[in-house]
């Protein structure tokens, strides 16, 4: 009874953020209302035993993904007025067509044919004594292990991608070269002068 | 008891306000990027829900993939959304007409 | 733990593969450290890896029927053709390309290490036996392409182009993804061959089946570029560097086709009379959609991205019979039809010059006069593509008619031909451009290596040949659904 409040409470919450992120004007709220909303999945994906793929999701989406978002937004300076405009237009098209999408989703998925009993047998069981974490990373490395590699191939493309898109080498910048800062010798930076002393110099006089 | 329809009608809710997401936000290509988001995690709950109550590990294993090709979607898309806010100063989606035909 | 009855993978078996990603990284570090501002190395090495990839994959795939990496991975014949046809075409995109990016200075060596992850999630595409790899396959090719549309990162429309290809894109993974869950959660596995034979013992959940089966239908559709799902198609076309488009235009419309056939075409035939019907529909919009509005175009790009739809339509009729001989007509249609359109777009790019994009239909007025060869090469390409008899795009059209026929969809044939006269109209209005107009201004002007025209010239030729001895290819076909 209380998991099943529990459950209700963080689900309710996690489609309030959903519904306001695709509302609200400033995109920095939107980005923290995901934010909100990635939180309250990872609990309901740890309530329903699936607590490595929740801390995945805060350390992975909160810590990384959205934090990119945030810092593109912050980055691109938008005019917030402009944003907003239009929003009405498209209110009156958007929305009945994502109810009765939802509705005929909600009809199918709602309905009994997903009782337990119908379900089918597990190819893959999940035994009671082992943990999530272990019990993925033992399969990961071994049955999924051409996945894991492409994931690993694509997550490589992300990177060139993103490098290739927007680094741009400008003249004249200042930066530090570490390699240089290494290599420097005494030779290069010091240099003993021989300056005579100033007493000497009053004596010769 | 929380049934496996209760994550199976979170999921098709959330599916729906990404959609809807998708169609409102003319204005705003970052939030059409957070609708896309939206639209995965419904389909990891989904999964989620699924190989909990089929005890079954193979959808948790493909919940971790989706996690980790909308990173590197989210990377990519951000980076295009960079490049097209240098040349055109905006990223307002109704603006992207510059080819009719 | 659930690791009991694991086999350690045969890796010889995703040879093609392996190497493709061996290679893809050598050419990343040897271009990472060559001072070649041409890309030579990068180049050279890139076509290295692609012949080498068609010779692996001929040797160790063809006629072979096995599973690897736990079923997630299936080499059979037909991926081994499939494999080809792409490692061939992105071959031909490469050679075609040089130029052209150097022109415009976009010939960077990210070009060839990304075109490569493209071609490898292709290859992943069309070989995947699970779920999760054909996921991960198209998503590979996808965020390839997708920066590869952006690479003339100072084009306004070339990122305008990129931004709608990713939302489209993602928007269609979404769907395919909600669909596979579905698929999931109705079966129980992720293994193709389990979820074909859990379709065939349907019982009370056939509804949950359809359920899915529709929203993996339109992330399909988007990905093929089907009409009503083609929205991001024209534009993608006409704002990616023409390099990109020839690769978006011919290797990924294979892996399409492979994508088709592994998820719905093998994986759900039990439920083939389900999902028939929205392939009929899918396939009579687009004939429609496509060569009603190919007509009024101008620019050469965005011509061929409309007209896309109508071969598409004739490739997606293949499909609805659910027969070995209709899916081998789709194969032969899908294979001859991406190497005509590389070698039209290989013309516009070989008469592009800096500041010229020679994509204006006009744009080859008296191309007779300056380069009878290549005139030719476009008269060629042209009668193939509208399927005038004696071509090879005859036979293709030919052997997709006659599978829709056989299973009973005779009016879809009709209209099918009806829509191949319509696009007579705008093929063939190239080829008056070519011979019976004069030359305005400076005309056209072939520039580019002598490599490029030889291979261009060749792949012109290739089509000629196999108009007039087409068995070999159409039995290779058959070969690899039997």
């Amino acid at each position: 009874m209380i998991e099943q409040l529990i459950f209700y409470v963080f689900a309710l919450v996690l489609l309030f953020s959903a519904t306001m992120v695709i509302t609200v004007r400033n995109p920095v709220h939107a980005a923290l209302f995901l934010v909100l909303a990635f939180f309250n999945s990872a609990v309901l994906w740890v309530m329903a035993g699936a607590e490595f793929l929740g801390i995945v999701l805060v350390l992975v989406y909160v810590g990384a993904v959205m934090v990119l978002f945030l810092f593109v937004v912050m980055m691109l300076d938008l005019n917030l007025s402009q944003l907003r405009e239009g929003f009405m237009k498209h209110f009156y098209i958007g929305v009945p067509f994502a109810v009765v999408m939802a509705v005929q989703m909600l009809l199918v998925v709602g309905s009994g044919l997903f009782a337990p009993e119908t379900l089918p047998e597990a190819r893959m069981p999940i035994p009671e004594d082992v943990g999530n974490t272990a019990l993925l990373g033992s399969v990961l490395y071994t049955v999924y292990v051409y996945p894991f590699e492409l994931a690993a191939v694509i997550l490589l493309v992300a990177i060139i991608a993103a490098i290739m898109l927007t680094l741009r080498r400008r003249e004249g910048t200042r930066h530090q070269d570490p390699g240089k800062q290494v290599r420097v010798r005494k030779a290069d930076r010091l240099r003993v002068v021989n300056i005579p002393s100033a007493r000497r110099q009053s004596e010769q006089e | 008891m929380i049934e496996l329809s209760d994550y199976l009608v979170l999921g098709a809710i959330l599916f729906a306000l990404g959609m809807a997401g998708i169609f409102l936000n003319r204005k705003n290509a970052i939030v059409l990027l957070m609708s896309i988001e939206l639209i995965l995690l419904a389909v990891n709950f989904n999964f989620i829900g699924f190989s909990t109550f089929m005890g079954d590990l193979a959808g948790q294993v493909f919940v971790f993939f989706i996690l980790t090709v909308a990173a590197a979607e989210s990377a990519i898309g951000l980076a295009i959304m960079v490049t097209l806010f240098r040349n055109r100063g905006t990223i307002n989606v109704g603006d992207l007409d510059s080819m009719k035909g | 733990m659930t690791n009991e009855a694991f086999e350690t993978p045969n890796l010889l078996l995703a040879l093609p593969e392996i190497w493709l990603l061996a290679m893809a990284c050598v050419v990343l570090v040897v271009d990472l450290f060559s001072n070649d501002r041409d890309h030579g190395p990068a180049f050279w090495l890139t076509q290295v890896t692609l012949l080498g990839g068609i010779i692996i994959t001929v040797s160790t795939q063809w006629g072979v029927d096995a599973t690897t990496f736990s079923g997630t991975y299936v080499a059979d014949s037909l991926g081994a053709l499939l494999k080809i046809g792409i490692l061939v075409l992105a071959f031909l995109g490469f050679a075609y390309s040089r130029d052209y990016m150097r022109d415009r200075g976009i010939l960077k060596g990210e070009y060839y290490m990304l075109g490569l992850f493209a071609v490898l999630g292709m290859m992943v595409t069309v070989s995947a036996g699970n779920l999760l790899s054909l996921y991960l396959g198209v998503e590979l090719m996808s965020l390839s392409l997708y920066a590869l549309v952006a690479i003339d990162r100072d084009s306004s429309r070339a990122s305008e182009a990129a931004m709608k290809y990713f939302v489209l894109g993602a928007l269609a993974s979404g769907m395919l993804l909600y669909g596979m869950s579905m698929l999931y959660g109705v079966t129980g596995t992720l293994d193709l061959g389990e979820i074909t034979a859990a379709a065939a013992e349907l019982d009370d959940r056939r509804f949950l089946f359809l359920f899915g089966l529709v929203f993996m239908m339109v992330g399909v559709a988007f990905k093929f570029g089907a009409v009503p799902f083609h929205m991001w198609v024209p534009d993608v076309y006409h704002g990616a560097p023409t390099p990109v488009t020839l690769m978006i235009a011919t290797a990924s419309k294979v892996a399409a086709v492979g994508l088709f056939l592994r998820l719905i075409g093998e994986g759900l035939l039990p439920l083939l009379e389900s999902w028939q019907h929205m392939v009929v529909l899918l396939a009579v919009l687009s004939l429609l959609i496509g060569n009603t509005v190919a007509l009024v175009q101008t620019n050469i790009k965005r011509m061929l991205a409309y007209s896309t739809f109508n071969h598409v339509g004739f490739i997606l009729m293949g499909f609805v019979a659910g027969t070995p001989e209709g899916y081998a007509a789709s194969v032969f249609y899908a294979l001859t039809y991406a190497f005509t359109v590389a070698a039209t777009f290989g013309v516009v790019l070989l008469l592009a010059r800096k500041g010229f994009e020679a994509d204006h239909i006009t744009d080859l007025k008296g191309l007779n006069d300056r380069s009878p060869l290549f005139a030719f090469v476009v008269l060629i390409l042209m009668i193939s593509l509208t399927g005038i008899p004696g071509t090879v795009g005859f036979y293709a059209k030919w052997m997709v008619l006659k599978s829709v026929v056989e299973a009973g969809f005779v009016w879809l044939a009709v209209l099918a031909v009806i829509g191949a006269v319509v696009g007579a109209f705008y093929y063939l209005r190239l080829v008056r451009y070519c011979y019976f107009d004069k030359a305005e201004g400076e005309g056209p002007q072939p520039t580019g290596s002598g490599g490029f025209q030889a291979v261009l010239a060749a792949n012109g030729l290739l089509v000629l040949v196999a108009g007039i001895f087409p068995g070999t290819l159409v039995a290779v076909c058959l070969a690899a659904f039997l």
